[in-house]
């Protein structure tokens, strides 16, 4: 299995690679209730920056679990941990951090303006920071991410009636945007939980029929 | 005129402008408000450099290294030239007279570079001597210093002065603020970096040779650009950047041209490239390179103090500006809620997580990690963790988790393992704990059963 810290190496139907990575400039939304997986793929995207620069989350509810982002890699130096609540105050503060800091994931509180999300994400657009969007709401605005990814199953490995632990996941999810060329698909990522993470190969069409490649 | 707060400023004016009431600093609506006829041109720091020049060179006359910071802006180490002049008084003089030609100009003399300009500015008629320099910039606002954003929030938290900044404990400045906010508490106690050319220790210079000598401009600023990236190239890979760069050229003739270019930031490629730039056309274009140039070197010189070599970081630019964005984000949430953890022994994540301000430094670990902590559950952790135990219904059947409810709605449980247990601190008063993963259609939990409770104490997400 490929060590690595980012979600990488997807072949899909035609041959065509695709990197799964927090690229500057652009806007990802992670969409998912809290149990559904995206929030160890949110930090894997953050880990390979982190090993040149400064990273931040943006901590809303004040759960996030640094153990977590250490093991999918993240440099321990690097991370910075931003508890921002108040709704009122959110926008600033993820604006303040995009404009020095390469990449932000930020959890997303409810009743945050759309004009709000769409300024962010220009503004990462303009000063080359990449963003990563977990709402908490479990929506954004169209318009404001280029890539989207849904969590739509997630199932764990190694644990049974009362054996064994939790080893690994299989997380099934659906993404769509400007960064899938408009395309909607379906594909899994295989995560031991320790620095390794992969989009296995073989992506599926989605189940709209849409987006069959 | 540049571009500003709020809009293009005007940077200077001629006399008949300025006979009109436009002054420097002024917006640009106003100033053209009060002379419509005015014409209006965008700065140019590269025929600034031009016209600048010879400014330098009289100074040099009498002093054999400057170090120039931008166009009309020269700082100039006179420790070593006191004695051969005979006193400060006598130097000081002698670079009037030198500089009359030039009218307008502004002296100061601190022991520090940042004392010095501020003395400058305020020197109107003569040149300003300052004796103490904690003294002399303990009365100015802290408007002076260079981060307009930590001036916004000084003047919000009462501070005024740079003497009541300077009063304030330097650890607690450090804490709040980080490094900008320890570069300003060093700035507002007269601290600042001595102007003494040191030279690194390793000779870090870039140079390139031409067998065709460089005329043109456009050669110029591609030979400028190309070199400065090397240098930064070169020296980032040691984790440094430079404060001070000396630029020499070899003419065809076989005469010899040294700059030196200092900057309260470190040098960024870009700003290096720039500077370098300036230099080269300024000497190009006043005949000062006859036969054009044959050979180029970048010197670094002045890497940083101590505690100011940027070593952490790849990019040094990157790090100044993530530095400024976190800084940013303290002043708006609070230094309590701006954190870096570290990892450290123990059976539970509360045990396991030490946090810390961003901007201080990480706590000793008190427990190892490697020890083997028996009872704590294995990796993954919870990529969630409530700060206090969430209370969570679940049903049970012979010891055995068969359903769970999350919100309203009851979910069965797929898969499950554990319990882990945890004897607990009895003598403290502290239950036994048992911990389960339990696994459902919508979510993996890590729970928690005490005295006959569930609870919740990480989601797996």
């Amino acid at each position: 299995m490929e060590k690595t810290a980012t979600a990488r190496t997807a072949t899909k139907p035609g041959d065509a690679r695709w990197d799964l990575r927090a690229e500057p400039g652009r806007t990802i939304g992670l969409l998912g209730i809290a149990g559904g997986g995206l929030t160890r793929i949110g930090l894997s995207l953050l880990a390979e920056p982190s090993q040149r620069a400064p990273v931040a989350v943006v901590d809303v509810r004040g759960w996030l679990s640094p153990l977590a982002a250490f093991e999918v890699g993240i440099d321990p130096e690097h991370l910075v941990v931003v508890r921002s609540a108040e709704r009122q105050q959110w926008s600033q503060v993820v604006a303040a951090l995009l404009e020095g800091i390469q990449v932000v994931y930020a959890e997303v509180p409810a009743g945050v303006a759309d004009t709000h999300l769409r300024r962010l994400s220009a503004l990462a657009r303009a000063r080359r920071g990449a963003l990563l969007l977990r709402p908490l709401d479990g929506r954004l605005p169209p318009g404001v991410t280029h890539l989207t990814l849904q969590s739509e199953r997630l199932v764990w490995v190694g644990v049974d009636a009362g054996h064994g632990r939790l080893r690994h996941r299989h997380l099934q999810m659906r993404a769509w945007g400007k960064g899938m060329g408009g395309a909607e698909r379906l594909f899994e990522v295989e995560d031991d939980g320790e620095n390794t993470m992969r989009v296995v190969a073989g992506m599926v069409p989605s189940s709209t029929g849409r987006a069959a490649v | 005129m540049q571009p500003g707060a709020g809009g293009f400023r005007v940077v200077t004016a001629n006399t008949a402008a300025r006979s009109s009431g436009i002054a420097q600093g002024m917006p640009r609506r106003e100033a053209e408000g009060l002379c419509p006829g005015a014409v209006v041109l965008e700065r140019d720091l590269g025929a600034e450099t031009i016209d600048f020049e010879p400014v330098v060179v009289a100074i040099e006359d009498l002093v054999p290294k400057v170090e120039v910071v931008e166009p009309g802006l020269v700082f100039v180490p006179i420790q070593g030239a006191l004695r051969y002049y005979g006193g400060e008084g006598q130097l000081l003089e002698r670079m009037v007279e030198r500089l009359g030609a030039w009218p307008g100009g502004q002296l100061g003399v601190a022991r520090g570079p940042f004392a010095a300009r501020r003395a400058a500015a305020l020197a109107i008629e003569s040149p300003l001597r300052v004796d103490d320099d904690a003294a002399f910039l303990a009365v100015l606002p802290v408007d002076v210093l260079p981060d307009e954003g930590l001036v916004a929030t000084f003047r919000w938290l009462g501070i005024g002065t740079l003497g009541e900044l300077s009063q304030l404990p330097r650890g607690a400045m450090a804490s709040r603020f980080g490094e900008m906010g320890l570069a300003a508490h060093r700035l507002a106690s007269g601290e600042d970096r001595m102007l003494d050319p040191r030279r690194i220790n390793e000779d870090g210079s870039v140079e390139q040779h031409y067998e065709e000598p460089l005329h043109a401009l456009d050669q110029v600023g591609f030979a400028a650009r190309a070199l400065s990236g090397r240098l930064i190239a070169s020296l980032g890979e040691r984790g440094a950047a430079p404060y001070r760069v000396e630029v020499s050229v070899w003419a065809a003739d076989g005469s010899e041209r040294i700059r030196v270019w200092r900057s309260a930031e470190p040098f960024t490629e870009h700003a290096l490239t720039e500077r370098v730039w300036w230099q080269l056309r300024a000497w190009v274009e006043t005949a000062g390179v006859p036969g054009g140039i044959v050979r180029l070197r970048l010197q670094p010189a002045d890497l940083s103090d101590a505690g100011r070599q940027l070593a952490l970081e790849d990019d040094s630019a990157s790090q100044l500006e993530a530095a400024r964005a976190l800084a940013r984000a303290q002043t708006l949430v609070g230094p309590d809620a701006v954190l870096q953890a570290r990892v450290q022994g123990g059976r539970r994540h509360s045990e396991q997580v030490t946090w810390f301000r961003w901007g201080e430094a990480p706590p000793s670990p008190q427990r190892s990690p490697d020890a083997p902590w028996p009872g704590h559950v294995p990796s993954p952790t919870p990529a969630l963790v409530p700060p206090e135990p969430q209370t969570i219904e679940i049903e049970w059947d012979g010891g055995m988790p068969m359903r769970v409810r999350l919100r309203s709605r009851w979910e069965t449980v797929t898969a499950w393992a554990g319990p882990w247990h945890l004897a607990g601190r009895w003598w403290e008063g502290e239950a036994s704990v048992k911990r389960y993963q339990v696994v459902t259609s919508a979510a993996a939990l890590l729970c928690e059963v005490r005295d006959g409770m569930a609870y919740v104490v990480g989601v797996y997400d």
